[in-house]
């Protein structure tokens, strides 16, 4: 009850604080542009002929999976901006003294403003991811392969880099926190192209490390599902003879990430938050 | 209602190598108001924040209600104005205490709500944003906070801190009428006039330490000494309060003209000050 409490606080104040309806503003920009550009793809004359359908395809596909890749560090630093002063203001603030002198556990503080950040991303990743593709495929035809997985994974994302802020927010100032949290997102991301430069290569040392990166904070396999649902068959293809020659490219993968990392991403959010709740719940005010 | 409403024994918290608080022993009985001293830095907000659960003490332990420390039950039943806040600037000060009313699962909240801008002359500007609040009428809003739902004991933490003259006396009315309504208050305060007129009974602490604790009577002393102004100015004579009439009638009989006597009062802050300083 009291989770939900502070959940709703914390959607009511990033409305109120005008963020969402910044945000919003924004993304209709970048909608309008990308309607725009995608007509101009469509409409494009090459030579005194028209691109072909492929051709159309193709491009628009490249260019999707490009705004999905600015869109996951939007998205990240959103999470890391609204989830770490979430709780670490309301202590600088001294707000949360009074609200916890009342019947109320801190592990519902921490899981309600865990909750409330979550959502609000979740909701903005498919509201401007779901128009972003429907304004794609309304200007091109081209729809991407599995577009609720790709939002799915996308929020994912969101819910990796909002963990960590919040869980980070009930010991560091927010400003530390959100920074902190959005160089871990940074960091997968680069732990993740060492993973696809060590397998390429063969080098195991290389693919390990990649590998370690992801397992502590798994926003890139993550990412790296949002990319496999977005691209498409043709893409994989191609990225599997690139990596067969020892190339490498960031924007394409091979496969899907495996379930069993899924489960450890899975896993390491309920971990992250529940020693967050413990972290607050062992914390001095 | 009988009984002990907050009790201490030996309660300490430790920071590193610092003594915020050390072997602080009290008893607070229901319906007593209790004036928590010292100087800054002393370990009061320390000490407020272990009973009302925020800080975990690191020796001792106490009750407060019955239960103890930090017991979520109790928290039901109390009120706490923390001495520093800041109250989220976006929500009105009716949308803070609804919020409030919701964790305390309050019945009648409207009604609760009402009572308590009420009780701190905010109903005017109960539906205006936080953001638009002086100072002083965030402290009133803490109060609210701290007295929604009819606690059964109030821990004010430097409740006249922001305020002025008129809120200062607002509030002392406040807890005097908290008293007549047999709520117990804590009240830790820089201003010993006020403590003075209010509480029933005084604890001093200084650097982590109580080096005091009693009623104001008892901390005070008994008075000695006496002013009298006489034709040429004041003169101070060393007598008990029983003789001050016969010095006057001395002075009288001698053909003195006596325009004022005024019996040397040893107040609260005097006794502070010699407490704190002498420590």
């Amino acid at each position: 009850m009291n989770v939900l409490l502070f959940a709703s606080l914390t959607l009511r104040e990033l409305l109120r604080r005008r963020l969402v309806a910044a945000a919003g503003v924004l993304t209709l920009v970048i909608v309008a542009f990308t309607a725009w550009g995608m007509h101009r793809l469509a409409t494009a004359i090459v030579d005194g002929h028209p691109l072909g359908q492929p051709t159309v395809r193709a491009t628009a596909a490249g260019i999707v999976i490009l705004l999905a890749f600015l869109f996951s560090f939007v998205i990240a630093l959103g999470a890391a901006l609204i989830g770490a002063p979430a709780i670490a203001e309301s202590i600088v603030n001294g707000e949360i003294l009074a609200v916890l002198a009342r019947p109320v556990r801190r592990a519902e503080v921490v899981l309600g403003r865990w909750l409330g950040t979550l959502v609000a991303l979740a909701l903005y990743v498919a509201v401007a991811g779901g128009v972003e593709l429907l304004v794609v495929r309304a200007a091109t035809g081209y729809a991407p392969p599995h577009p609720l997985d790709a939002l799915g994974f996308l929020a994912g994302v969101a819910a990796v880099v909002t963990t960590a802020a919040v869980a980070l927010a009930t010991r560091l100032p927010a400003l530390a926190a959100g920074i902190v949290a959005a160089m871990l997102f940074g960091l997968a991301w680069i732990g993740g192209i060492v993973e696809s430069i060590g397998l390429a290569l063969g080098n195991q040392r290389l693919a390990d490390a990649g590998t370690l990166v992801a397992l502590l904070f798994p926003s890139d396999a993550l990412w790296r599902g949002a990319l496999y649902a977005l691209q498409p068959a043709t893409f994989t293809a191609v990225a599997a003879n690139a990596n067969a020659s020892g190339a490498v490219n960031p924007f394409t993968v091979t496969s899907p990430p495996p379930s069993a990392l899924l489960a450890w991403a899975c896993g390491w959010i309920v971990v992250v938050v529940l020693a967050g709740m413990v972290s607050f719940r062992t914390r001095d005010l | 209602m009988p009984g002990e409403a907050i009790v201490a024994r030996g309660l300490a918290k430790r920071y590193g190598r610092i003594d915020a608080l050390h072997d602080l022993t009290l008893h607070v009985e229901r319906g007593e108001c209790l004036g928590f001293l010292g100087p800054n830095g002393a370990g009061k907000s320390t000490a407020v924040k272990m009973l009302v659960g925020l800080v975990r003490p690191t020796g001792g332990g106490g009750a407060v209600l019955g239960k103890p420390l930090g017991d979520r039950a109790a928290r039901a039943r109390i009120g706490y104005l923390p001495e520093l806040f800041r109250y989220p600037d976006w929500l009105a000060a009716r949308e803070v205490l609804a919020f409030h009313a919701r964790l305390l699962r309050l019945k009648d909240a409207p009604h609760a709500i009402d009572d308590a801008l009420g009780e701190v002359g905010l109903r005017e500007r109960a539906n205006d944003r936080v953001g638009t609040y002086s100072k002083g009428m965030q402290q009133r809003l803490g109060l609210g906070v701290a007295l929604l739902g009819a606690p059964e004991i109030v821990f004010l933490d430097e409740p006249t801190s922001a305020l002025d003259p008129v809120g200062r006396s607002d509030v002392r009315a406040l807890i005097e009428r908290l008293r007549a309504r047999g709520t117990t208050v804590f009240l830790n305060s820089h201003l010993l006039g006020e403590v003075e007129r209010v509480c029933d009974r005084v604890c001093v602490v200084d650097r982590g330490r109580v080096v005091a604790e009693g009623t104001v009577g008892a901390l005070t002393g008994e008075t000695r000494g006496v002013r009298v102004r006489l034709d040429d100015g004041w003169r101070e004579y060393d007598v008990a309060p029983a003789e001050i009439p016969d010095l006057v009638a001395r002075l009288v009989a001698e053909g003195a003209r006596i325009h004022a006597v005024e019996p040397k009062q040893t107040t609260l802050e005097d006794r502070f000050l010699a407490l704190v300083r002498h420590a």
